[in-house]
């Protein structure tokens, strides 16, 4: 169980992305955040797997504190697996050295040198690539596969670290309908096969009311709505998207 | 919007851009004319005449009469110092280039341990970019006696200050993203080197590696003026002894030499990238 309690982050210049965020969030369930872009959804992933520090407030993973101890930082971020908007795969490395990634974190500096890895290890990778159906292009270079694959070997970079937690950013936003539910669906289900919490952030209300189970929606750097999705009704879409009148922001809109 | 307010948009938009270009041109102008004043200043102290060119002109024909024909007869004792100049090229990159792998990630904001380190790196770099290779051939020559070692080292020390260099700002110009998902594995600071930054920066310093290496043939080929090998000695020795002839042979060879690099450089350069 993750409890994020009165996280807020004001980065340099002033610019508030999250005002008092509250959300607890129970072992293997698939939550979307919903928001448009500039809500905050990024900076709250960002805080969980400390890429971003935030500014107050805590994170409790199991009761125990995520944030502040920098001696914790590898064995954190290796419990939370990341999904990109834009991949993010080393597109000259080849699609099974990028999974084998996933599992530097285990690893000294030292072995990672020789960029060599252990047969256990590659034993892992493949089968996290077999997960997403994606072994058998395993030797290809990452930059020659679509977007839909990159992200599926995405998917199973975060699943070589053998995550508690997966994070995913936005991860079907620059994917064509079809192969964004594709994806999505590789991601719940492979999630709910290993027991693995799934963060999944998203501003496209329809793959929203397909996928989720509990949704919580964003605006501005708060949390607007908290619930079942089936509760997710016109007028709480209209407040997670539309802003005060004066707030002077047209920003995102409902897909 | 109407249409009468439509055209009172429009005109007002127009009107914006004439006035923009106008200042422009008006900024443009006087820049002109600011560096033209700065040329002209610049040529005339430094002697610029197109009339000593043609006043010169008979000069430069005596000299190139007194080149020709090369003595074919000298390319033998060439041989050698041919040989020579290459391979101080060879080592002299090379050294450059292992030297530059580990200056490379200090200079690099993104990748330096620390931003003093990659201050002075920086420092250091540029310091060794400034000193030319002959100068540096100087230096060597003294430390480590006259001959072709003291050739590959001032190559190497010039050639590390571009590589390095060079590597650094394209270390410094990738995609953050595949950095971050690294970061994000957990994995640490050397790892996200190795992994997400190396890969992306090994097409860049493979290119200017090559690239470096016809330079440093070129450079290879003058050394030798300072005592530091190589074909440079010859052409200095023959200048010397008022032996033109063989002079030109020299700068065929040298000629020679640089075409057949700039050719190896290019199939190179194909093959890997």
């Amino acid at each position: 169980m993750i409890s994020i309690r009165n996280l807020s982050k004001t980065y340099p210049g002033g610019i508030v992305a999250l005002r008092d965020v509250s959300i607890d969030v129970k072992e293997g369930e698939f939550l979307v955040i919903l928001g448009p872009s500039g809500a905050g959804k990024s900076t709250l992933m960002r805080c969980l797997n400390r890429l971003v520090e935030p500014t107050a407030g805590r994170i409790l993973h199991n009761q125990e504190e995520i944030t502040g101890h920098r001696r914790h930082l590898k064995e954190v971020r290796r419990q939370f697996g990341m999904v990109f908007q834009q991949f993010n795969l080393v597109k000259r490395l080849s699609v099974l050295t990028n999974v084998l990634t996933g599992r530097l974190a285990y690893h000294s500096a030292w072995r990672s040198l020789l960029y060599n890895f252990s047969h256990e290890d590659k034993l892992i990778a493949v089968q996290c690539l077999a997960r997403v159906n994606m072994e058998h292009k395993a030797l290809q270079r990452a930059d020659t596969l679509s977007g839909g694959e990159q992200q599926r070997v995405a998917i199973a970079r975060a699943l070589a670290q053998q995550p508690i937690v997966i994070l995913a950013d936005e991860p079907v936003a620059s994917l064509d309908p079809k192969i964004a539910r594709q994806v999505l669906t590789y991601l719940k289900q492979v999630a709910a096969e290993l027991g693995i919490t799934v963060l999944c952030n998203l501003h496209q209300v329809e793959y929203t009311r397909e996928f989720a189970e509990r949704v919580v929606g964003m605006s501005r750097g708060t949390v607007v709505f908290d619930g079942a999705v089936s509760d997710l009704g016109e007028d709480m879409l209209h407040r997670i998207y539309y802003r005060d009148p004066g707030a002077g922001d047209q920003e995102g809109a409902p897909a | 919007m109407t249409v009468a307010t439509m055209d009172v948009a429009v005109a007002a938009t127009l009107g914006r851009a004439a006035a923009l270009r106008n200042r422009r041109l008006v900024r443009a102008a006087g820049w002109g004319a600011l560096t033209a004043a700065v040329l002209w200043f610049a040529g005339s102290q430094i002697g610029m005449n197109p009339f000593a060119i043609a006043r010169g002109i008979p000069f430069m024909w005596d000299f190139l009469t007194r080149l020709f024909p090369p003595d074919l007869g000298y390319l033998p004792l060439l041989t050698r110092a041919t040989i020579e100049s290459v391979q101080i090229a060879v080592w002299g990159t090379l050294l450059a280039i292992i030297f530059s792998i580990p200056l490379s990630l200090l200079a690099a904001r993104n990748t330096t341990p620390h931003l003093a380190v990659f201050h002075v790196t920086r420092l250091f770099l540029n310091a060794l970019r400034s000193i030319n290779e002959l100068v540096f051939a100087l230096i060597f020559v003294s430390a480590v006696g006259l001959g072709p070692f003291a050739g590959v080292l001032a190559i190497a020390m010039h050639a590390t200050g571009m590589l390095a260099k060079f590597t650094a700002e394209e270390a410094e110009g990738i995609d953050r993203g595949q950095v971050e998902a690294l970061q994000a594995t957990g994995a640490g600071r050397l790892q996200v080197i190795l992994f997400g930054v190396v890969p992306q920066v090994i097409p860049a310093f493979v290119s200017y590696s090559i690239y470096r290496f016809d330079v440093s043939i070129r450079s290879a080929t003058v050394l030798g003026l300072v005592g530091a090998g190589g074909l440079g000695f010859s052409l200095f020795k023959t200048m010397k002894l008022f032996k033109y002839h063989e002079t030109a042979t020299c700068i065929l060879i040298i000629f020679l030499l640089v075409l057949v690099s700039d050719w190896i450089c290019a199939k190179l350069r194909e093959r890997i990238l």
